[in-house]
């Protein structure tokens, strides 16, 4: 109960800062741009428009992590207002669980404006076929998000904002290579393989929410993609929740 | 013994300052709103590793139902305390119950209402959304939040700006904001730090009312304030730390009597008369133009000199106790403390 009311003051704090309506104006204007540009795509404007499309999602998405998640904690201990919910009956965990929650509630949202955007887009092309596969593709990208925000809620209850966004970017970037680390280990001898591997293992795994190719084909993907890639998610945060909750239960306020 | 004097660290764990030797176990603790036992805080640089000491073995208790000032000079570990019993500071060692439960459990702060020195708002936030929140998080319904979020708005004169954003408000509004935060929950114990603080003498009024209506209520108040002589008016006991270390504990008026509180007697007419050798010392003699007015400083001989002049025939107008102000206390405290804190530092200086 008191982690949602939580929640509801980080997605007000959210959707009421200037930043997210910037980033949602940012995002149709890149859809808009699609349509300029689809003369030089040499036929392949659909293709470009949700490939564009998509991962403008996960661009600007990434932003709003950077930019809000990433000082979520930190910035409240900082202006001290933190102490305004701490003194009340309310554990850190589920402190912290908001922030997260709340966070990544608005960013669903910005996902799907955009998503809806694009998808009426595409059906205004005449291609509404193609629609499914960009809602399962948007869902996927929520998904990651959500688990970026985690890892920026993280290291916002350890670090201050401009270390917790070079943090979080750096694991976003990495969590992208997991695929190719666990391949490149198979090239190295048996120590630094191993390193290689647990390396990718602790990475968030983001090459699983990513089916642009799909979608940009108008190829749906599996029902069990879909589930074990939103169980990913789920165990990823909880993890990382978990480890921001320990981290927070330490710390003074002075 | 008194409650909350000031104990040593060497004394026995199993002797409370408070109560002398304990006989009972957690229902002692029941009895007291507040209850602080052996509390130390230290403070680690992360440059220079250096350790600063915010508090040292403090020992204090609140009674259920009292106003408790908290006093102190800057950096004495109020702050450290107050923050230490809502669970925003860990204490280094010792331990601290609100009501009846240690201070680290979450639930401790169910019947807690709390203003920190200088309140941090959301600024995004209007006051009735910052109300409602803060009512939400201290346990009560949607409806019952939003009902209490208005009324406490218009209880401290903020029910014509209900919707406007915090940003917007001045520093006095905010202080009066963070005291309906405190209270929007109807808690049993309020801990307000620096609650006078940035307030013009009509929101001082208005806190003080506040603080006395809560009193009313049965509600236990500990506040900390450098503001004596509101100190003085509103609360039943008050503490003094200094340097981390609790120096003085007991009602307002028992502190004040210890520092020899003189006794003014005046007479009528210049009066002819030499003062017995006895009281020579203690009873000084000034004229003025129609009366005489003795200074007795020992009010312990107040009834032999009373007798001696009736005998004499002097013709007594008036007795007037005159008591030392609370302010030449905490002056007084503070300037025994650090001269004892030098010489304890002194000789371990000239030994290193």
């Amino acid at each position: 109960m008191s982690a949602l009311v939580v929640a509801h003051n980080t997605y007000r704090e959210a959707i009421r800062d200037r930043v997210l309506l910037g980033i949602l104006v940012a995002g149709f204007a890149v859809l808009a741009l699609t349509q300029i540009l689809k003369p030089l795509a040499l036929g392949e404007g659909l293709r470009l428009t949700v490939d564009l499309g998509l991962s403008t999602i996960t661009f600007l998405g990434l932003m709003v992590v950077l930019l809000v998640g990433a000082g979520l904690v930190s910035k409240e201990i900082e202006r001290r207002t933190i102490y305004n919910l701490l003194a009340r009956p309310l554990p850190r965990a589920a402190y912290l669980a908001g922030k997260w929650a709340g966070l990544s509630a608005a960013l669903w949202c910005v996902a799907l404006a955009l998503g809806t955007g694009l998808a009426t887009l595409v059906a205004l092309m005449g291609h509404a076929g193609y629609v499914g596969a960009i809602i399962e593709a948007v869902y996927l990208e929520g998904l990651e998000l959500t688990v970026v925000t985690a890892i920026a809620v993280l290291f916002s209850s350890l670090s201050t904002p401009v270390l917790s966004a070079l943090y979080t970017a750096g694991l976003f970037v990495g969590g992208q290579w997991c695929d190719d680390l666990r391949r490149l280990a198979t090239h190295f001898p048996d120590a630094f393989g191993r390193v290689l591997t647990v390396t990718a293992d602790v990475l968030p795994d983001l090459s699983l929410f990513n089916m642009r190719t799909l979608a940009s084909n108008g190829t749906p993907t599996t029902l069990g993609h879909l589930l074990i890639a939103s169980a990913y998610a789920l165990l990823y945060c909880g993890c990382a929740l978990a480890l921001g909750a320990a981290a927070l239960e330490s710390r003074d306020f002075k | 013994m008194k409650l909350g004097t000031v104990q040593n660290s060497t004394a026995p764990a199993e002797f409370h300052p408070a109560r002398g030797p304990r006989t009972g176990g957690a229902d002692d603790r029941d009895e007291a709103a507040v209850r602080v036992e052996h509390l130390s805080k230290s403070y680690r640089s992360n440059w220079t590793l250096r350790v600063t000491r915010g508090l040292e073995d403090l020992n204090l208790e609140v009674r259920r139902g009292e106003v408790f000032g908290y006093l102190g000079p800057n950096g004495a570990g109020k702050t450290t305390t107050l923050k230490i019993l809502t669970g925003l500071l860990k204490p280094t060692s010792g331990q601290a119950w609100l009501m009846g439960e240690p201070v680290h459990r979450v639930s401790s702060r169910r019947n807690l209402g709390f203003l920190p020195e200088q309140p941090y708002f959301y600024d995004y936030l209007n006051g009735l959304e910052y109300l409602e929140m803060v009512a939400k998080l201290s346990g009560l319904g949607g409806a019952d939040a939003g009902r209490q979020a208005r009324h406490w708005l218009g209880r401290v004169g903020l029910g014509a700006r209900a919707r406007l954003v915090l940003r917007k408000y001045s520093k006095g509004m905010l202080q009066r904001l963070g005291l309906a935060g405190a209270l929007v929950h109807s808690p049993e114990l309020l801990i307000l730090d620096e609650p006078m603080s940035g307030l013009d003498p009509f929101g001082r009024h208005d806190v003080r009312d506040l603080i006395l209506e809560q009193r009313e209520r049965g509600v236990t108040v500990l506040f900390s304030s450098h503001i004596l002589p509101d100190v003085e008016t509103l609360c039943d006991r008050v503490a003094i730390v200094i340097g981390g270390r609790l120096e003085r504990v007991g009602t307002v008026s028992e502190l004040v009597s210890e520092q020899g509180g003189s006794v003014e007697i005046r007479c009528a007419g210049a009066v002819v008369i030499e003062v017995p050798a006895p009281w020579r010392q203690a009873l000084r003699l000034n004229e003025r133009p129609g009366e005489t007015l003795f200074t007795l400083s020992d009010p312990r001989f107040l009834q032999p000199v009373l007798a001696w002049m009736v005998e004499s025939r002097l013709a007594i107008h008036a007795v007037t106790p005159q008591r030392g102000a609370l302010e030449q206390l905490f002056l007084a405290t503070a300037r025994s403390a650090t001269a004892s804190t030098a010489e304890t530092t002194e000789p371990e200086r000239r030994s290193a």
